[in-house]
Parts: structure tokens; C-alpha cells; sequence
């Protein structure tokens, strides 16, 4: 299941991010992006919502406070990022800290605050893969 | 100051990730929790795309791209909410992370770009780094069962 799981999340959010260099690649204005994005994440929205109201399903209190969080810090996440990019930061400079260093922040808080341990294996694999992140940035 | 901003960025992203463990935690429904994140982006750029001046014809392929990598942005999601409860939440950040390999791929062979050094080497990177995750998950649930039958 987990490796299914891996699997999927690489192929399909590998992908979703490559619209936005379609649309560079068009030659479409740049103001084309925010009806983009609104289908974008209208069209996920739909796709997990669809299901889950033939099923019956209701979105809850937690649900809604989490998301509400976790939409804020996207979004902040991706101002700060245009902040950064709009003050002549260079892309191979803005992308691998932003990127790398979530890594980091995120490894920190299993780490502290959840208590998940690793073994070798998997902080070689964290090591390594978190390397690679910061060069495909740069690159 | 830009410095700053990458930084207040990287623990933005960080603090997403983290939060959405926070939830795991907390119970929240995966499918849930994934429609509430997508409401509120997706009105934001609704709202943001209701009030750009210029109206201009949008082409359909722009349409059609939105909605399926939308669709598969949240599939991702909804496995990577899943994937926490089961194992690491470092681990299946690092494989969202990662995963900006299948675009650079894509890259490569839609628009030709330059095949670079550093590209390869950043491939090669995520190859081994994906085999030693994989190598730990085997290792972690060997441990877990031989602790169980030693009880």
C-alpha cells in the first residue's frame, strides 16, 4: 500500500506542476494564470469532493480548521516565494532554499514534535533525496 | 530582504507540511481535509480572476490542462495524507518533493531543453535516494514484525 501510495504521489504531482510551463510554452499572457490556478484547484476540489458527497460524506470542524491552516501556509508560502523572486533573486537561488529547506523544517517536526525516528536506511535516502531536490532546483 | 522572503518560504512550506501531520494526528478525514485545503486557494484565484480587467478569450487546451493536472494535484494530495498515517511524514514530503523530477523529465522530452551535468546527476540522485526509502520502509516493517512475533 505505502509503495503504491509513493508511487502515485510521485507520477501525478510531478505532473500537475508542469501546467503552468505549458502555458509559458503558449505564449498565453501572464494574467492567464489565475483562471488557470482557480480551474486547477477547482477541478482537484471536485475530484476528491464528488466521491466523497455520493458517499455521504461530510467535511467536519477538524477538517475545515486544517485546511483552512494549511491553504494559509501554501499560500503564504508561494507570496513569499514571488516576494523573493520579484526582488531579483534568481529562480536557481529562490526554488532550492525554499524547497530544501521545507525539507528540513518538516524532517525537524517528525523529528520533535511527532517522534517519528528513522532508521539508516531512510536518513541516507532523506539525505540523498533532499540533495537531489536542491540541484534539480538549480538546475 | 529577498533572502529573508526565501526563507519565510521554505518555513511556509515546512510548517504546510507539518500541519497537515498535525491533522493526521488529530483524525481528520484525508479526503476532508484535501477538499477544505482546495476550497479556499480556489476561491482566492476565483475571486482574484473575477476582478483581472482584461478578458481576453482563454484557449480550451488551457481549460482541459487545468482540470486534469488539477485532478492529479489532488490525487497526490489525498496520497500523501494517506501515506502519513501509514508511514514518515519527512519521507512522503521528500517524495512530494521529488516528484519535480517527472516535470524536468517532461521538460526534457516536450521542449527539448538541455540534458545538463547537474540535471543527471540530480536524476541519479533521486533514483538511489527513492531505492534507500524504499530499503528503509522494507527494513522498518521487518523490525515491526519480528517484534511482533517475539511477543
Amino acid at each position: 500500500m505505502w509503495f503504491l501510495l509513493m508511487l502515485v504521489m510521485f507520477l501525478t504531482n510531478g505532473m500537475s506542476a508542469f501546467g503552468l510551463k505549458m502555458i509559458a510554452a503558449w505564449g498565453l499572457p501572464e494574467t492567464v494564470k489565475y483562471p488557470y490556478l482557480a480551474t486547477w484547484y477547482a477541478g482537484g476540489l471536485a475530484a476528491i469532493a464528488l466521491p466523497m458527497l455520493l458517499k455521504g460524506m461530510r467535511v467536519g470542524k477538524t477538517e475545515l480548521f486544517w485546511g483552512a491552516v494549511a491553504g494559509a501556509l501554501s499560500v503564504g508560502g508561494q507570496v513569499a516565494m514571488a516576494v523573493a523572486l520579484g526582488s531579483g533573486l534568481p529562480g536557481h537561488v529562490v526554488f532550492p532554499i525554499a524547497i530544501g529547506g521545507s525539507i528540513v523544517v518538516v524532517a525537524l517536526a517528525g523529528r520533535l514534535v511527532f517522534g517519528e525516528r528513522m532508521n539508516r536506511h531512510t536518513v541516507v535516502g532523506v539525505a540523498l533525496g533532499s540533495i537531489a531536490v536542491v540541484l534539480l532546483g538549480v538546475s | 530582504m529577498g533572502l529573508l522572503f526565501c526563507f519565510l518560504g521554505a518555513i511556509s512550506f515546512g510548517l504546510l507540511g507539518s500541519a497537515l501531520k498535525a491533522a493526521e494526528r488529530k483524525k481528520a478525514n484525508a479526503a476532508g481535509l484535501i477538499v477544505s485545503m482546495y476550497a479556499w486557494p480556489a476561491l482566492i484565484m476565483l475571486v482574484r480572476s473575477l476582478l483581472l480587467k482584461s478578458g481576453g478569450h482563454i484557449p480550451g487546451k488551457v481549460w482541459a490542462t487545468a482540470v486534469i493536472l488539477g485532478i492529479g494535484a489532488a490525487v497526490a494530495s489525498l496520497a500523501f495524507q494517506v501515506s502519513i498515517s501509514i508511514g514518515k511524514v519527512t519521507v512522503g514530503w521528500l517524495m512530494m518533493n521529488l516528484s519535480s523530477g517527472v516535470a524536468v523529465v517532461a521538460s526534457i522530452y516536450v521542449y527539448h531543453e538541455k540534458l545538463t551535468l547537474l540535471k543527471i546527476v540530480a536524476f541519479g540522485l533521486v533514483v538511489v535516494s527513492i531505492l534507500f526509502l524504499c530499503w528503509g520502509q522494507v527494513m522498518e516493517r521487518r523490525t515491526v514484525s519480528a517484534a511482533t512475533q517475539g511477543e
